[in-house]
């Protein structure tokens, strides 16, 4: 399979503050990498050299075969960004907004409206974008990031503080993309949304990349499934029990329970995306 | 540089401009509220005469020749005297010789030297020599004898006297031109402080399309202004190509110190806070041309002095190319080292 995104040994630093150190990766096409990190961890840098807004001090990136910093122009052509802070014109209305930025990017013919009805701001389209919701505001972000059919979509933070039905179209325009073929870089603080989205997570701590891999095989691989219980005491309180899975004391712990203590409710937990970041790392991805 | 990129992103900032209710007041109220204060300014002259006078004696007579509508001010130097006629602040400078008083009581005929100011009329110079003759008339009680040599400091705009509202012109035109600064520094600092143009730079514009773009803006908001004004109040009814030149100049000069504005400004209030002193500073020149005397030399230390001072001659006085070529230069020196300044800090903001 074609690589989309390749990381050779990139490296920024800001002054003497190293940001992103020698990392390395790959994204195939039409995959989509979820991106996470605490903030500080060199995510946002490492988004901005993939894009041509930064020249590494260090390494080298490709995008479609591409040498960025050779290319930029080009790579821009091809890419599309959803950044984390709102960045339309407020003062222009929605259409006007995508009406310029299409301009720029060449489209033509261009459907102002079919691109709005994707995105659920139909009817909306003449408004001022001063007047919108932050999740509208968001979602026309994302639309402005895919109008010029981009092979490879960069969203940073798409989601970030918006209510369950924005969230939830814009991820559908996320796998949308992906269905069509677009590689996604995903960068993201919230775990349960990159475990639905990505193929790939890759873990970013203090300008490395600590992990990479599929959510399945990091949960594997670093974290821990476990059984947990309420049991009821002979005071008559509820207390929580928690029985570690995989070991090979396992069979004799959840024999022990049910023989000793009077199980209320269980259930199995695998663990999660967080989980596997603080094992990893010994830091949560949300300070 | 890509024409049709930068077609596009001078639309945009037009229609960001007038989006914003305040600049778009300001262009729109701003010429109608100059062109009012134009027409209700007099058509007419109503002069207060300052004349200079160095004299190397004392000469108590000197003081009963105040009267209403004639003022002597002394100067300590000659070479002050013709300073402050070429700053306009003296009509004319009568300088005396040491002697001037041995020889009049000797019955001899001393010289006397008079400096107009570039736009005295004849009539005034006939006024000023009389006015000397009375100076004499005084000291020793009979029609003088004396031999009075003239000398036009500047370009010779005799016989051209300026209405008030034509001296206000040029102010006026650089008022509106200089306005802009904070349009264009609101444009560049909004598209800082909101960051689209980190959504712009990801598309195939580039850094220089953007500045390209945002300098077209600011050039066709000031100097078409400014045109407009100077064409509808009869500004460029001489030299046309001088003033229009001149104030495509001035506008590249409010472009400049636009970027420079809206690069170090974070918000709106402080390119305010920015912008008002530098407009102010900017416009002291013009001051200086509508109220003759108001200001000493030292403005021509100011990049607009230039910008002023050729609209001025330009447009009322009828100074070609020949006569105001160096003041030309000189704006577009100015010019080009605020421009590059101001591109450089901008560019550093903006990574």
């Amino acid at each position: 399979m074609n690589q989309a995104i390749t990381a050779e040994e990139l490296t920024y630093y800001y002054n003497s503050l190293l940001a992103v150190d020698h990392i390395s990766f790959s994204v195939a096409e039409g995959e989509i990498l979820g991106f996470l990190g605490p903030n500080g961890a060199g995510k946002t840098t490492t988004v901005k050299i993939l894009t041509g807004q930064l020249r590494p001090k260090g390494g080298r990136a490709y995008l479609l075969g591409m040498d960025v910093s050779r290319n930029v122009e080009k790579v821009q052509g091809q890419i599309g960004i959803c950044f984390e802070v709102t960045n339309l014109y407020e003062q222009m209305t929605a259409i006007e907004n995508l009406k310029l930025f299409a301009r720029l990017f060449g489209v033509h013919p261009f459907d102002a409206d079919a691109l709005l009805e994707r995105v659920g701001l139909v009817g909306r389209g003449k408004d001022r974008v001063e007047t919108y919701s932050k999740g509208m505001k968001q979602r026309l972000m994302v639309a402005r990031s895919i109008l010029n059919r981009p092979m490879v979509l960069f969203l940073d933070e798409p989601t970030a503080g918006l209510d369950p039905t924005s969230s939830e179209a814009i991820r559908k325009i996320i796998l949308e993309e992906r269905e069509r073929g677009a590689t996604v870089f995903l960068t993201t603080h919230d775990m349960l949304e990159a475990d639905k989205l990505s193929d790939r997570i890759a873990f970013m701590n203090q300008g490395k990349i600590v992990a990479l891999d599929t959510p399945h095989n990091l949960k594997q691989k670093h974290g821990k499934r476990a059984l947990k219980a309420k049991v009821l005491t002979t005071n008559g309180e509820l207390e929580d029990r928690e029985v570690v899975m995989d070991g090979p004391e396992t069979p004799q712990a959840v024999q022990e329970l049910f023989s000793r203590e009077k199980v209320v409710t269980i259930h199995s937990e695998e663990a999660t995306l967080e989980d596997v970041f603080i094992n990893i790392t010994g830091r949560a991805l949300v300070e | 540089m890509n024409p049709r990129l930068v077609g596009t992103l001078v639309q945009k900032d037009l229609a960001v401009f007038f989006r914003n209710r305040l600049f778009a007041m300001i262009t729109i109220l701003g010429i109608i509220a100059y062109l009012v204060i134009y027409s209700v300014m007099p058509g007419t002259i109503d002069y207060t005469l300052e004349i200079g006078l160095y004299s190397p004696v004392s000469i108590p007579a000197f003081e009963e020749l105040d009267q209403e509508g004639l003022e002597f001010v002394t100067a300590p130097t000659e070479e002050q005297l013709r300073q402050a006629v070429i700053d306009g602040r003296f009509i004319a400078g009568i300088s005396l010789p040491a002697d001037v008083m041995a020889r009049l009581l000797a019955g001899e005929r001393p010289g006397i030297t008079v400096f107009f100011a570039a736009d005295v009329t004849p009539e005034m110079r006939d006024a000023v020599a009389m006015v000397i003759q009375e100076l004499g008339h005084i000291v020793t009680g009979q029609t003088l004898d004396i031999e009075v040599s003239e000398e036009v400091l500047g370009l010779d705009l005799g016989g051209m006297p300026l209405p008030p509202r034509d001296r206000l012109r040029p102010l006026l035109a650089v008022m509106l031109i200089m306005v802009e600064t904070m349009g264009l520094a609101t444009l560049i600092s909004s598209e800082l402080e909101r960051r689209t143009i980190n959504a712009l730079l990801v598309t195939p514009a580039t850094v220089a399309d953007v500045f390209i773009a945002k300098g077209i803006a600011g050039i066709s908001l000031a100097f078409g202004q400014a045109a407009l004004f100077m064409a509808i109040v009869g500004g460029l009814d001489k030299q046309p190509l001088v003033v229009l030149t001149t104030l495509f100049l001035g506008a590249l000069l409010v472009i400049a110190a636009g970027f420079l504005i809206g690069a170090v400004a974070k918000d709106m209030l402080s390119v305010l806070a920015w912008s008002i002193p530098v407009i102010i500073i900017l416009l002291i020149p013009s001051i200086a041309v509508a109220f003759p005397g108001s200001v000493a030399g030292w403005v021509e230390a100011l990049p607009s002095y230039y910008l002023v001072d050729t609209i001025h001659r330009a447009s009322n006085f009828g100074a070609g190319w020949s006569d105001v070529w160096q003041n030309l230069i000189m704006l577009l020196g100015f010019v080009v080292v605020l421009a590059w300044v101001g591109v450089v800090v901008l560019r550093r903001r903006m990574q």
